[in-house]
């Protein structure tokens, strides 16, 4: 027999070497797993993201040429420009977020809202555009905010397991929608004051849920 | 689309959780998409066509009320096949923080993902205990969604993230066109009441304790109230003079709850606290049933801040009695009620809400490809 053999003692503590090795191994392999799904995950909102600022400066660009709003125009000419480099995964960067804030305040100028009023389904357009973008940008920073979390672990720090790919930044822009909507469509609150009175309207109203 | 739902509870035991997984699912289907549900049922023959089978949950009591829960071999296995057999372009998990089928799927699966909230509990320790555990799951969600403000608020403080905030609907067209109760044609002063009689916060008490005033000053008020409970200790608590205007009909099937609506002038919600959204407000202005609510959060919320319902302090006999006594008496007050309800309830119709819904799939699925299992080492 070649080499002396292991007393119990020593095999008890290899044992435990390999066993705590596998045990971290296995822990950093499930850490690397998590890192790069949330990083498909980052990926996917950004194209989710690209995808809704391109269609809202789509909407935006057909109502401006539809009234001839030259501002709006320049301003969703502009942020289009930069989309093809965003598809092909450029970064949300600042100026990305300038250029978009330019939009949004175009949009929320008040000769839109007026000039919407003679498109209203291009208007319309416009703001579940807008109203869209917002829901993107929430799920792109929930998702920067899970793969941040866990790429600021101390342990995913020390072994840098997170750093084959840059922390992803938050993407902030104001989408606020512009105010346009009434608080009671017209045919419902404008009711004429004397059909009220007529003790048959209000009857009729009544009756139509109960028949 | 193909979309599989993954609902956490028992699909035969009445909850708001199944009946709002149901109803989504129904109204996709209508619009044209492919869906498929699991859940834990007790009774197989209970299960519509687009559902299968999860297994059986086991009753845990937790947090005062029994809870049931579904996490063994045998469910991963249902679900792990269930993910296979249908190529899902989205999975929607329910409930994904409790140990049941939502937690599981999303536990098994990899890809577009989407959860729904919909508990609101302002002190959970246990959630608080269990974020760590429960991490790794929820950041797989694409998206979350929260049915109501307080479920939001629920998940932005125990797990640190937010939801996109998209309420329960109302099959309005359920409720529409029912006919009143026999003995309500048509209803005369009549107030409804519809929930547990014997659980205080639905406060049941407060709208009783209005109740002399209220006969005072109507004089042929009658009180029709619908719910599960003890009627007969209810009825015992009662002043003998008021026992003849209060009918206590006891559980109603779900389907007649439009006609006890149909029934009354006014819907009443007395509630005292811990309501989180209030689906039976938009259920009674689908009905076309004029609402008196209590000044709670949600309500105040649902009711637009009082102009498509009216409210009172929680827990006010005063003032709900002088209410109630002030809109019985006014026709066109009662009417323009009605005509703002019908209008809010639109935005709560279910097409409408599960367009939002679809709205969310659309955006998790840009450039992704189907949902997959996940590898057997991460699980």
């Amino acid at each position: 027999m070649a080499g002396r053999s292991f007393t119990l003692p020593e095999m008890t503590v290899v044992v435990a070497v390999v066993a705590i090795v596998v045990a971290i191994a296995t822990y950093l392999t499930w850490i690397a797993r998590r890192l790069d799904r949330l990083g498909v995950r980052v990926d996917a909102a950004h194209a989710g993201l690209v995808a809704q600022l391109t269609a809202r400066a789509e909407a935006a660009g057909a109502l401006a040429a539809s009234r001839g709003l030259v501002p709006l125009a320049a301003a969703a000419e502009q942020a289009l420009a930069g989309h093809a480099a965003l598809r092909a995964g450029a970064a949300l960067d600042t100026g990305v977020e300038n250029t978009e804030n330019e939009l949004s305040r175009a949009l929320r100028a008040g000769e839109v809202g007026t000039a919407g009023q003679g498109a209203p389904k291009l208007l319309h357009a416009v703001d579940s555009a807008a109203a869209r973008v917002a829901l993107a940008r929430q799920l792109h920073n929930d998702a920067v905010r899970d793969l941040r979390a866990l790429r600021g672990r101390r342990l995913v720090r020390v072994t840098r397991l997170g750093s084959r790919r840059l922390l992803p930044a938050y993407f902030e822009i104001d989408d606020a929608l512009p105010a346009r909507a009434e608080a009671w469509p017209s045919d419902v609150e404008e009711q004429p004051a004397p059909a009220e009175t007529q003790p048959d309207a209000g009857a009729a109203v009544g009756q139509e849920g109960l028949a | 689309m193909r979309i599989g739902l993954a609902c956490p509870y028992t699909w035969d035991i009445p909850g708001g959780v199944q009946v709002h997984v149901r109803d989504l699912a129904e109204t996709l289907i209508a619009a044209g998409h492919e869906v498929s549900v699991i859940t834990p049922v007790d009774d197989e023959d209970e299960l519509p066509s687009y559902a299968v089978d999860a297994g059986r949950a086991l009753p845990v009591p937790y947090n005062g009320s029994v809870s049931r829960v579904l996490m063994g071999p045998v469910s991963a296995a249902r679900v792990r096949r269930w993910l296979r057999e249908h190529d899902f372009d989205v999975l929607h998990v329910h409930e994904p923080t409790a140990p049941s089928i939502g937690l599981l799927a999303c536990m098994l699966a990899d890809g577009p993902i989407v959860g729904t909230f919909h508990t609101a509990n302002p002190r959970s320790k246990i959630l608080t205990a269990a974020q760590g555990a429960l991490q790794p799951s929820l950041e797989k969600l694409r998206a979350r969604i929260a049915v109501s403000e307080a479920a939001r608020r629920t998940i932005v403080e125990h797990l640190g993230t937010s939801a996109v905030l998209i309420p329960n609907g109302v099959r309005v067209a359920a409720f529409t066109d029912a006919r009143p109760l026999p003995g309500y044609e048509p209803p005369r002063n009549t107030v409804c009441f519809l929930g547990r009689i014997d659980e205080p916060r639905k406060g049941l008490d407060v709208l009783l304790a209005a109740l002399p005033e209220l006969a005072r000053r109507v004089p042929d008020v009658r009180l029709l109230v619908a719910g599960p409970g003890d009627v007969a200790a209810v009825r015992a608590r009662l002043d003998p003079s008021l026992r003849p205007r209060v009918d206590l009909v006891g559980l109603v099937p779900n389907k007649d709850k439009a006609r006890v609506f149909a029934s009354a002038d006014v819907y009443c919600a007395p509630n005292t606290g811990q309501e989180s959204f209030g689906i039976v407000l938009l259920e009674a202005m689908a009905a076309g049933t004029p609402v008196m609510a209590s000044d709670l959060d949600a309500f105040r919320r649902v009711l637009g801040d009082g102009q498509a319902g009216r409210l009172f302090g929680v827990g006010e006999p005063a003032q709900l009695a002088a209410g109630l006594a002030e809109l019985l008496a006014d026709d066109a007050a009662r009417a323009a009620l009605a005509r703002r309800g019908r209008v809010v309830v639109t935005g709560f119709d279910w097409p409408v809400i599960a367009e939002s819904i679809v709205d969310i799939y659309r955006m998790v699925t840009v450039g992704a490809g189907p949902v997959q299992l996940a590898s057997a080492a991460e699980v």
